[in-house]
């Protein structure tokens, strides 16, 4: 009890309220410009949070996530261009809507699911993480190894039309994450002599590179064209709330659970269960015909859950230190520039912490409507903002928060490498998210390998012969079988 | 710009094997089968199935050209455009120390701005408005070191 006392105490103070707040409205403005997704919201937020305690830190970056998901809906029904991908799955939908002269409907359901969703993807973080640490206590160098490879397997080919592409990102994000001192043996490796290179390739300007120079790059490369205006009159998004909870609660209900699942799942994000809940929507719906002509239900199904898997991706986060996507992979660097190992020992040591985290989950999720109502008014104003002036702004963050993650040149280089590294990627159809995961996960992957070897003396029987780590290696095996034998199947279709 | 099949997984390919074959000069942990060569080893054997992968599915479908061209890349400037904006970022790391924040920061806009042809105006205004903020917020607020160069401090 007295860590929940002491939760709100860190939580309800100005600096910590006016952050949340200020990231908030960052969050909402980013994720309704097209093309700025949540994750380079949070990447750009990083080197703020350099100079911030650790609560306001993380409570930035949560309100912020949750808020640029949201905010994706907006440009997605009013131009028909998702804010985020964690949109794209249903921006058809919407803006089929919009076309109908129902855009109020479609951002309402977007602004009420959302923060339905995100309230209880934060119910079951707060009951199963707790729970989980407890269980996590038990897990040794072999199930961590496991949880990893889980990590690692979900995001290269959950997700990703091709696994092969999604393998090569991943295995570039892995040997990113093996430059450097920083291995079981102490031995420099991939450093060709430069000191700078001994430190490993430092996470953020990293980040801030794969995802937000590389879409400067772009837009410059498209000559930063207008969007189409927007002519469409938004009236009240309140009307028929009540009508449409009791509707479509079922839709509700199912995007939620959907979602939860896909985010605790580690390696898989909001994206994905956006594309999953609206598959499944469709599949279980009575009218399945009207899909795709401007039809509420899958909408409301697949905003349910992308914020939902959003605020569930923090379990295997906070409980096993393995991220639950690319948002979650940000914070957890910041929460180790901080101090806070993430891991079961933060629930023992430092539960207050937990608890605020939690609290500022909830006040995300209800700050979301008043402060959505208030962006979707402003809609029309944001979206005629030129790209053309916003992306070089943007590039002079990214140069000065690259300089700050360590106040070197070093940082800049790397961001400009990665930079040009994502718009190749990009250009290649290769995607950036297993990149990102291997980076983060590389090293937990390695130390807890090369532990195991050392602790079994080169037997790899030790991987498999404690319960939890044999269940882990049948589950992550049922799921390669499951890639390859679709795989398979396609090709002989293909051939057929 | 964008790389058939066959062309990407011959740059794999020779990645790989440069990785796996780098790994293998990393000393061995005495007594240990393990070390720091296991890893870069698996994951240079990793690009190399890759590679052979995307090199068979790319020899199947044989017709398309190594290198193609995206459909932004064909627009006259596109290429000179992502040119000059990293052009922009090295003159930064180059110039930065040297000159100062403020001077480099504004010209780096006013560049960019005028590649996006933004007017005079705007440009002008937008171009040291943005760097006085970032210059303020990342300076005087963050306490971020960024080089003064030539330029005196700020009032703030």
């Amino acid at each position: 009890m007295d860590a929940i006392i002491q939760a709100f105490e860190l939580v309800f103070t100005w600096p910590v309220m006016t952050t949340i707040l200020g990231a908030a409205l960052f969050g909402l403005l980013v994720g309704a410009v097209p093309g700025l997704t949540a994750t380079m919201a949070t990447a750009l937020l990083v080197p703020l949070t350099f100079f911030m305690d650790p609560i306001p830190a993380v409570g930035a970056m949560v309100t912020c996530a949750a808020m640029a998901i949201f905010a994706g809906d907006i440009p997605g029904a009013l131009l028909r261009i998702p804010g985020t991908p964690a949109s794209a799955a249903y921006t058809h939908e919407a803006y089929a809507m919009t076309r109908k002269g129902e855009a109020e409907t479609a951002l309402g359901a977007c602004v009420l699911f959302s923060a339905i969703g995100g309230l209880f993807g934060t119910a079951v973080l707060i009951f199963a993480a707790p729970t989980l640490a407890e269980f996590a206590l038990n897990f040794s160098s072999q199930e961590y190894f496991w949880m990893a490879m889980l990590g690692l397997t979900c995001s290269a080919f959950i997700g990703s039309p091709s696994p092969i592409k999604g393998l090569v990102s991943l295995l570039i994000g892995l040997l990113v994450a093996t430059v450097g001192l920083n291995n079981a043996a102490g031995v420099p490796r991939f450093t060709f002599g430069s000191t700078d290179l001994m430190a490993g390739i430092d996470f953020i300007p990293a980040m801030i590179g794969l995802f937000a120079v590389s879409e400067v790059f772009r837009t410059v490369a498209a000559g930063a064209p207008a969007w189409d205006n927007v002519q469409v009159k938004v009236g009240n998004i309140f009307r028929n709330w009540g009508g449409m909870v009791v509707t479509y609660w079922r839709q509700q209900l199912r995007g939620n659970v959907t979602g939860t699942a896909i985010g605790i799942l580690p390696g898989a994000g909001a994206d994905v269960a956006a594309y999953v809940s609206y598959a499944v929507s469709r599949r279980f719906s009575k009218t399945p015909e009207k899909y795709g002509t401007g039809h509420l239900e899958g909408v409301v199904e697949a905003t349910s859950s992308n914020n939902a898997s959003l605020s569930s991706a923090w379990v295997p986060a906070l409980v096993f230190g393995i991220p639950g996507d690319t948002i979650t992979a940000i914070v957890i660097g910041v929460l180790y520039v901080k101090g806070l190992n993430p891991g079961p020992t933060l629930f023992i040591f430092n539960p207050q912490l937990i608890y605020a985290v939690f609290l500022i989950f909830l006040l995300a999720n209800l700050l979301m409507i008043p402060l959505g109502w208030l962006v979707i008014k402003l809609a029309r104003g944001l979206l005629r903002t030129p790209r053309s002036i916003l992306m070089p702004i943007i590039l002079i963050f990214c140069i000065v928060g690259a300089f700050a993650s360590n106040n070197a040149v070093y940082g800049i280089i790397i961001m400009l490498v990665f930079g040009i590294l994502g718009f190749f990627m990009e250009e290649n159809e290769i995607p950036i998210a297993p990149c990102i995961l291997g980076i983060v996960i590389g090293p937990i992957l390695e130390h807890n390998f090369i532990t195991t070897m050392i602790k079994s003396d080169g037997s790899f029987i030790t991987f498999v012969d404690r319960p939890i780590a044999a269940v882990l290696a049948v589950g992550l095996f049922l799921i390669w079988a499951s890639v390859l034998y679709r795989a398979f199947q396609s090709r002989g279709a293909a051939a057929s | 710009m964008r790389f058939s099949d066959t062309m990407l997984g011959a740059m794999l390919l020779i990645l790989g094997i440069a990785v796996t074959a780098y790994a293998r000069t990393l000393p061995a942990v005495p007594g240990q089968q393990y070390g720091a060569a296991a890893f870069p080893t698996l994951i240079g054997v990793g690009f190399v199935c890759c590679a052979l992968i995307l090199l068979v599915q790319g020899l199947k479908a044989r017709s398309v050209p190594l290198v193609s061209f995206t459909e932004w890349t064909r627009q006259p400037g596109a290429l000179v455009a992502v040119g000059v904006t990293i052009l922009c970022i090295v003159a930064y790391m180059l110039l930065a120390r040297r000159v100062g924040f403020i001077p480099v920061s504004v010209a780096i806009l006013v560049v960019l701005f005028r590649l996006l042809s933004v007017s005079w105006g705007k440009t002008i205004f937008f171009a040291v408005a943005a760097t006085l903020v970032t210059d303020y917020v990342f300076r005087s607020l963050l306490l971020v070191p960024l080089p003064f160069g030539m330029m005196p401090r700020m009032p703030w």
